[in-house]
This record gives structure tokens, C-alpha cells and sequence, in this order.
């Protein structure tokens, strides 16, 4: 036996990924650079598709290949090539300073990490045997993490693309929760979701430029005309 | 077999839409397929009461009591509104709304945008009732967001944009966390059914098995759906996006949106409030429906109070109705759930009547304001503006309308559900909010003559506003039995005993 067909591996290779994943999710949170906020996403997503493949090769389930290769299509390259070139051609290079400043927003976010193992503890089943369907419960904690500092993000950032890189870094949380704790749901749903995900986006950006050619500016705080 | 068709009809609508040439073909494509709608969900009404919950595609469609209502509503609101479009679509070209100057190219290719991208919409509508899998349900409510962008920036102007951009923010917000909380939902139920078969988040499967879930899962899930799709309903703290949304979409998506979105939404919710309630007891879900309803109804009150829009001003007391039937859904109970689809159902005959009398005198008098604009437009407009007030005076629950009726039982259900604070508070909320509208509505509508040109409406636009008064005025004395029987089956899916 080969020691990659350990479970145990396999649980560490996906913890591992999973505290990367959160790493970059912290790292978003106080870059200002677009194009690296837009790189430090795909290769989030691409980390979500490796975590994806482990679980589908330990528990043999097709659906799950799919979905990673979804995952892949569509937040790897994609939409990542499609912001960018956006990036470029609107020519805002950098996000205006946000609400609440870099050293202040890292604090916010471990917080709010803090936060997330408190609520993924209530899951938490200590006498539950270690197998390939245990695989991944541990990173419960690191999708809400995920949930709630894109949740933050989206408040905290005035730029309308930053808002839409925190917005699908937030769904990368839920991809995270579908995998590890229910192993994908029903594929129908899988394809979906990420259509939908893909056509928001697109709205989403195709918005992002009108806005940016009405106002010259994609600064949302500057959205502000309709009140009461 | 008649759901599949229900779903085809505005299908097929928006695909041809997109593919005519000629405003004609385009309008009557849309008219014909709003009546085809209601059609279809009257047959699929009449089937569901004939033989109960129907089927089909092996389980993946299906419809009881509850969608076949809600289905029908939607349809009814397509209906009221396609006629009323053509009228509307034809004096925005005419006042150069829709393109500068004489480019009938482009105010051509408006029309197609908005013929092609409502039928999409409703079928999204349709299809977050009779889809029985939660996650394509969320997927439907989550592409009436997307088809309705669109429309919110209808008129490009920079408050659209504005308007647009909030709404899908906060709407992917909250649907993402609604989508979390299906997530966790089928992670509750799979412990219990095992399996990752399609049927799983099959809501008829999983309501039998409910009380075997996992509870802390659960409870997550459901705090996670009701701030979700209590977004899309626009429950207080999470409304801002729906004033300004209203306001910017063209008139008649803005009617749809007020009514049958709301209740899509409202439906999603209730579906999983069933679920909840199977699994964890009545309390838990009641109290935070309470909580959510009653705020709900109290921010609007301010809000009223000082309005400046009239537009504005429906969107607020759509976001009151909208708490109004989350409460009487709280309260519980066969009377709570009766109260709250009676509710639905008034609110959805009541508020399009409002919108269409509204969108006439916008487009009269150039504005929608209550406080520069004209006063005294009952000499101006003497159908549409005596139609606003009667509109008014019935969604704010003046007897002898309906919603007076509704109103009623909502409060019945919470003294009998022993939650006595809540329901006087909710008098008084209504109370006032009577008092602002009636205030702001009658300032607009009566007074002396402004002296300005008497408006010749088109008939488009008049008689669709005219059938729903009459529709208003005969409901709050006759209800067809059909009807409540419909409504009476989809309370009793509702109200569950746990």
C-alpha cells in the first residue's frame, strides 16, 4: 500500500490546503493591488478544486471529479481572465483605501475566524470513526471562516470589483462546506449553482464597466444618490 | 403534464421574443403567453384539487396545494401586467424614454430586451414553485435576480445603476447564505437518508423524515434561509435594495417584483420553515419569524410617514405586507398559516392595482413625487388617480376590502397564540401606517384643480387598471370557492404538527 492511499494522508493533505485557502482569504483582505487580489482568488478556487479531487479519489465519487473540473473551468480560468482583462482595460490598478485599515482589518478577521471554530464546534462529533467519509469535517470551521470575512470584505471595500472577487471568495466558503461535509450535493445542483455563479459574475462585471463609464469611477461609495 | 407546460409557456415566450422583428409580434407573443400562464396554472390548480399533490419528470417537478397557489398568483400578476406593458412600452418611446431622439432602432431593441427578459423572469417564478428540489428552488430564486437586473437598469440612467448595483449585491448576499443553509440542510437530512441520490434534497421526501435530523444542524440552517430569502422578501434589516429597485425598474416589473417575488420568497421560506418545524418544534422558528416580521412592519412606519415618492412609498408597504405575512406564518397554527396565504393572495390583487395607477400618473405627470407633483389629479386623470386611492385604502386594510379580512385573522392567530404584545404592537404600526398613506395619497389625488391638460390614456394602459379595481372591490365580498379551497389545502401544509 502506498502511503497516499492512506486516509490519514489524505486528511492531512486537505488540512493543509484548507489553512492555505484561509491564508489567502486573510492575504485579500489587505491587498490593495487588484490584479494580486484577482491571482490570490484563482489560486483559492484552484486550491478548492485540488481539496475537491482528494475527497472524490478517497471516496471514488465521480461527482465530485466533476465538480472540481467545474470548479476549475470556472474560478480558475475563467473568471480570473475575464476580471483582469477587465483590470486592464478600465485601468484602476489599485483599491482606494478601505473603510477600515489594513492592521485593524486583519484583527477583524481573525475575529471572525475565532468566531467560525466557536460555531463549527457545535458540529463537532468527537466518537465519529476515521474513514474516508469522515474525510474533510475538519475544514468546517475553515468555510465559515471563509463566509464570514468575504462577508466582511464586501462591507469593508469601496471598489465594485473587490466587492465581486469578496462576494465569490464568499461562495468559494460554501463550495467548501457542499464538499467536505456532504460530498458535493445532488450533481444537478452542482451544475447550477455554478452556472448561476458564472452568469452573476458576468452580470456582475458587465455592470462594473457601466458603472465605471457613468460615473468614471467604480467607487460603490460613491452610489449614494438614492436615499430614504 | 400541465406543470411542464406551465414552465414551456413563458419559455417559449421569451425565445420567440427575441427572434421577432416587428413591436406587433412582440407585444401580442407577450400577452398571449401571460393569458396561456394563467391558463396553464388554473388547469394545474384544478388538478391539484382534484387528485392532490401531482408530479412529474420522476419526482424532480411537483406540485401541491401551496405552489399551485402561489403559481397561480404569479400567473395572475403576468397577466395584469403584459397588457398593461404594451401601453406603458409605447408612451416611454413616445417620450423618448427609450432611445434619444428618433432611433426606432434602438427603442426597437429596448422592447425586445424587456418582452424577452419578463417571460424569463416569471418562468424563473414557476419554477421555484414546482421544482421539488430545494437546491434547484434556490437556483430558481436565484435567476429571477439575475433575469431581473436587466430590467432594473432598464433606463440607464445613473440612479439604475445605482439601484441595480445594490440589488445584486445584497441579493447575492443574502442567497449565498440561503444556499449555505440548503448546504446544511441536506448535510442534517443525509445522516439521517444516507445516499447522495438526487432525491435527497427532494422537499416531499424530506419532509417525512424530518424529525429524525440533526438538530444544531438544523437550527443553523434555518437562521441561515430565513436572513437569506428574507433578503429576497425584503424583511427588515435587509430591504434597502427594494425602494430603490422598485423605483428604477420600469413599472410593471416593478409590480411583479412587489407581488410575486415577494412571494417566492415567502414560499421558499415556508417550505423550510416546515422542515424546521417538523424537526426542532414550533417555538424556535416561530420566535425568529416574529422577530423578523414585526421589524419589518415597524421600519416601514417611519419610512411612510416622511415619504417623498409615491413609488417609494408602495415599496415600503410592500415591505410591510411582506412582514405581515412572515408574522402571521410565525404565529402558527392552522389560523397563522390561513391568515398568511389569504394575505398573499389579497396583497398580490391589491398591490399590482397600486403600481399600474401609479406608473399612470408618473408617466402624466413626469414625475413621481408626492410633494412637488401635482395636486388635485383626480380632474386630470379620472380613472387612474380615484384607482390610486382605492388601491390605497384597500392594501392598508380598510374594511370592507380583503385585506382588512386578512389583516384581521393574522392578529386573531397571535392572540390566540398567546403572543399579546406583539399583535397590539402590530395595531399600532398598521394604525399609523394607515394614517401616512392615506395622508400622503390624498394630498396627491384630491384638491382643487391644477389646471392641467385632462390626459387621453390609451386603452392599454386604463382597462388593465380598471379590471384589477373591480377585481379589488369583488373580493372583499365574494371569494370563489375554488380559490379557498386552494388556499384552504395550502394552509394545511403549512400548518404541521411537529
Amino acid at each position: 500500500m502506498h502511503f497516499w492511499q492512506d486516509v490519514q494522508f489524505g486528511n492531512r493533505m486537505i488540512t493543509l490546503m484548507a489553512a492555505v485557502v484561509l491564508v489567502l482569504q486573510i492575504m485579500m483582505v489587505t491587498q490593495r493591488w487588484l490584479i494580486t487580489n484577482i491571482r490570490a482568488f484563482a489560486l483559492q478556487s484552484f486550491l478548492m478544486a485540488c481539496i475537491a479531487t482528494t475527497i472524490a479519489y478517497y471516496n471514488n465519487a465521480p461527482h465530485i471529479y466533476a465538480a472540481a473540473v467545474l470548479m476549475l473551468l470556472v474560478k480558475v480560468i475563467l473568471l480570473p481572465v475575464l476580471f483582469e482583462r477587465l483590470v486592464t482595460r478600465i485601468d484602476i490598478l489599485q483599491e482606494i483605501e478601505p473603510l477600515v485599515n489594513a492592521p485593524i482589518s486583519v484583527i477583524v478577521a481573525g475575529l471572525l475566524t475565532l468566531l467560525a471554530y466557536v460555531v463549527a464546534e457545535s458540529f463537532h462529533r468527537p466518537d465519529e470513526p476515521m474513514g474516508p467519509a469522515s474525510l474533510g469535517h475538519n475544514t468546517l470551521a475553515v468555510a465559515i471562516a471563509l463566509f464570514l470575512i468575504g462577508f466582511f470584505m464586501m462591507v469593508n471595500r469601496r471598489k465594485a470589483l473587490t466587492q465581486v472577487l469578496a462576494l465569490l471568495s464568499l461562495e468559494n466558503g460554501i463550495f467548501l462546506a457542499a464538499i467536505s461535509l456532504t460530498y458535493g450535493m445532488p450533481m444537478i445542483v452542482e451544475i447550477g449553482i455554478f452556472f448561476d455563479v458564472l452568469v452573476g459574475a458576468m452580470v456582475l462585471a458587465i455592470l462594473v464597466y457601466r458603472i465605471r463609464e457613468t460615473f468614471d469611477s467604480m467607487d460603490v461609495s460613491r452610489l449614494s444618490r438614492l436615499k430614504g | 403534464m400541465t406543470i411542464i407546460i406551465l414552465l414551456l409557456i413563458p419559455l417559449v415566450a421569451c425565445g420567440l421574443s427575441t427572434a421577432m422583428r416587428t413591436r406587433q409580434w412582440m407585444e401580442g407573443i407577450h400577452v398571449a403567453s401571460a393569458a396561456a400562464s394563467l391558463f396553464a396554472a388554473m388547469l394545474l390548480a384544478a388538478e391539484v384539487l382534484r387528485q392532490g399533490p401531482v408530479s412529474g419528470i420522476n419526482g424532480f417537478l411537483y406540485a401541491d396545494h401551496l405552489s399551485a397557489l402561489v403559481a397561480l398568483l404569479t400567473a395572475f400578476v403576468y397577466l395584469a401586467c403584459a397588457p398593461y406593458a404594451v401601453g406603458y412600452l409605447r408612451r416611454d418611446q413616445a417620450l423618448l424614454f427609450l432611445a434619444p431622439s428618433d432611433d426606432d432602432m434602438a427603442a426597437l431593441a429596448k422592447q425586445r430586451m424587456y418582452y424577452s427578459l419578463t417571460p424569463l423572469f416569471v418562468f424563473c417564478m414557476f419554477l421555484v414553485v414546482v421544482s421539488n428540489n430545494l437546491g434547484v428552488m434556490w437556483i430558481a430564486i436565484e435567476g429571477t435576480t439575475l433575469a431581473s437586473i436587466f430590467l432594473v437598469t432598464f433606463y440607464g440612467r445613473p440612479t439604475s445603476l445605482e439601484a441595480a448595483w445594490k440589488y445584486a449585491m445584497i441579493g447575492g448576499v443574502g442567497l449565498s447564505m440561503a444556499l449555505f443553509g440548503t448546504v446544511l440542510t441536506y448535510y442534517s437530512a443525509h445522516l439521517v437518508l444516507g445516499g447522495d441520490s438526487v432525491s435527497a434534497l427532494n422537499w416531499s421526501v424530506l419532509v417525512q423524515q424530518a424529525s429524525h435530523f440533526d438538530k444544531p444542524v438544523m437550527r443553523l440552517a434555518f437562521i441561515l434561509i430565513l436572513l437569506g430569502y428574507g433578503t429576497k422578501a425584503g424583511l427588515a434589516p435587509m430591504h434597502t435594495w427594494k425602494p430603490d429597485a422598485y423605483c428604477e425598474a420600469p413599472v410593471p416589473v416593478a409590480a411583479l417584483m412587489a407581488t410575486a417575488v415577494l412571494n417566492c420568497a415567502i414560499y421558499g421560506l415556508a417550505r423550510f420553515y416546515v422542515l424546521t418545524v417538523r424537526c426542532l418544534g414550533t417555538a424556535f422558528a416561530s420566535n425568529l419569524l416574529i422577530l423578523f416580521g414585526l421589524l419589518s412592519v415597524a421600519v416601514a412606519v417611519p419610512f411612510i410617514l416622511v415619504q417623498r415618492s409615491s413609488r417609494r412609498l408602495l415599496a415600503y408597504s410592500s415591505i410591510d405586507n411582506g412582514g405581515i405575512m412572515v408574522l402571521g406564518l410565525g404565529f402558527g397554527g392552522a389560523l397563522g398559516a390561513l391568515a398568511m396565504l389569504l394575505h398573499m393572495t389579497y396583497h398580490s390583487v391589491t398591490k399590482p392595482l397600486l403600481f399600474l395607477s401609479v406608473g399612470n400618473i408618473q408617466q402624466h405627470t413626469g414625475n413621481d413625487s408626492l410633494r412637488k407633483g401635482a395636486r388635485g389629479l383626480l380632474h386630470v386623470l379620472p380613472i387612474s388617480a380615484p384607482m390610486f386611492l382605492l388601491g390605497a385604502l384597500a392594501v392598508t386594510g380598510t374594511p370592507p376590502f380583503s385585506m382588512f379580512q386578512s389583516e384581521f385573522m393574522v392578529l386573531r392567530a397571535g392572540f390566540t397564540g398567546q403572543h399579546v404584545g406583539v399583535s397590539v404592537l402590530l395595531i399600532i404600526c398598521l394604525v399609523i401606517i394607515f394614517g401616512g398613506f392615506f395622508h400622503h395619497v390624498a394630498q396627491l389625488v384630491l384638491g382643487p384643480p391644477s389646471g392641467a391638460p385632462r390626459e387621453v390614456m390609451s386603452r392599454w394602459k386604463t382597462y388593465p387598471v380598471i379590471g384589477l379595481a373591480m377585481l379589488v372591490i369583488g373580493m372583499g365580498f365574494l371569494m370563489p370557492a375554488p380559490l379557498y379551497q386552494l388556499i384552504d389545502g395550502a394552509a394545511r401544509v403549512l400548518a404541521v404538527q411537529q
